[in-house]
């Protein structure tokens, strides 16, 4: 199967959690929700919305990409190899119209698959889309089932930053730290990196947004674990700043016993504001807002 | 479309060529089908023009969510632009 599990504040969170995760458009995906979100007293009290999701299993691949992805694409590590996939070696996958045709039938079939009109056979309904389940994780990426380990995230990351770095024609340095056990940082190191941060570090955030959906789109499954980007010491040093900023405003709180509220944040900024207020003593922290406005509070602790 | 204009420079040099291969690097990166991925380069405008096709059923890929895929291309695309010394446009076309 290749559900995967989400939660956020709202319902359209959570499913914006799952699109990343399954790095597809929303049209592409199907929707379960398992639990509506309940908001409480100033928002303080709240259960998350979650909800499943998975690509709709109708449409057939192309042909050419599967062979594409078969010669460039990251090579497929054994223990992803798919489960009971006898028929796997059996086809000529590659060389075969397999799986009726070309993606240009595939609003009707969803359509079809979509609507339960009854008249096509029942049996039929069911079991085509199975078939092509089948056929697409065959061909494609890891099952979604499938742990993807920080490992794999981290060698897909440095395919992604090469390639990147060629086209641009920059020379630098990847490397790798593993800074907890299921944390990568890939450090990109070298000269004129300065164009790939950009004003307010907008190609930095830029192009780590690209390399998740690289990621995402080349191993589907459960991500375990973080890789995290830096280039050449921007993030190193915005985070340097973030929590001195953090520390100021700390003090603020503590001398004046009135909780502050900053402005709003990436999810990866505030998290360095609250790790940073976390080790100060008499000061905690609590989130509000609903991206991209969320924003981090801190108050003085009771 | 294949008549060599007046203005052209002749020696056959186009305009962004770090901006096109990042362009077709990270649109190739991200979708099902790469081989079917092209740029075209119109440099008839006021500035070049780099313009993405891609496979059927490809587009939403490449635009992501509210856009977000896309402008993060198009922001490390004109990054890139810089190199060339050039401004481009980035269209996205069926």
């Amino acid at each position: 199967m290749e559900w995967v599990e989400t939660t956020g504040r709202t319902i359209d969170e959570a499913k914006d959690a799952a699109l990343d995760q399954l790095g597809v458009d929303e049209q592409e995906a199907e929707f379960e929700i398992l639990e509506e979100p309940k908001a409480g007293l100033f928002g303080l009290v709240r259960r998350e919305a979650r909800v499943r999701a998975r690509v709709r299993p109708t449409r057939p691949r192309p042909k050419v990409d599967r062979r594409d992805r078969k010669r460039k694409g990251p090579e497929r590590r054994p223990g992803s190899e798919r489960r009971g996939g006898g028929s796997r070696s059996g086809r000529g996958g590659d060389a075969e119209p397999t799986d009726g045709g070309a993606p240009v039938s595939a609003p009707e079939e969803s359509t079809k698959d979509a609507v339960p009109d009854g008249g096509a056979p029942p049996v039929q309904r069911k079991q085509e889309p199975a078939r092509r389940k089948v056929s697409a994780q065959r061909e494609g990426e890891p099952m979604t089932d499938d742990v993807v380990d920080v490992a794999t995230q981290a060698d897909l990351t440095v395919e992604f930053l090469e390639g990147l770095l060629a086209a641009f024609g920059l020379e630098a340095d990847i490397q790798r730290n593993q800074v907890e056990e299921d944390v990568v940082e890939i450090d990109v190191a070298g000269n004129d990196l300065g164009l790939l941060i950009g004003p307010k570090g907008n190609t930095y955030t830029a192009v780590q947004e690209l390399a998740r959906t690289y990621v995402q789109r080349k191993a589907t499954g459960r991500h375990h674990g973080k890789v995290r980007l830096d280039i050449g010491g921007y993030r190193q040093r915005r985070r340097e700043a973030l929590a001195r900023f953090a520390h100021q405003v700390a003090d603020d709180v503590l001398s004046s016993g009135v909780q502050k509220a900053l402005e709003p944040m990436s999810p990866a900024d505030r998290k360095v504001v609250h790790d940073t207020i976390n080790e100060i003593d008499g000061v905690s922290t609590l989130s509000e807002g609903q991206e991209p406005n969320r924003r981090v509070v801190i108050v003085p602790s009771a | 479309m294949s008549e060599v204009s007046d203005l052209d420079t002749g020696s056959g040099t186009e305009p962004a060529p770090h901006a096109r291969a990042v362009l077709e690097y990270l649109v190739r990166s991200i979708v099902e089908a790469p081989d079917a991925v092209e740029v075209e380069v119109d440099d008839n405008g006021r500035r070049p023009s780099l313009n993405v096709h891609v496979g059927d059923g490809d587009m939403g890929r490449v635009i992501g969510k509210r856009g977000r895929v896309a402008q993060a291309i198009r922001t490390v695309v004109r990054a890139a632009a810089v190199r060339d010394d050039v401004d481009v446009d980035i269209e996205f076309l069926d």
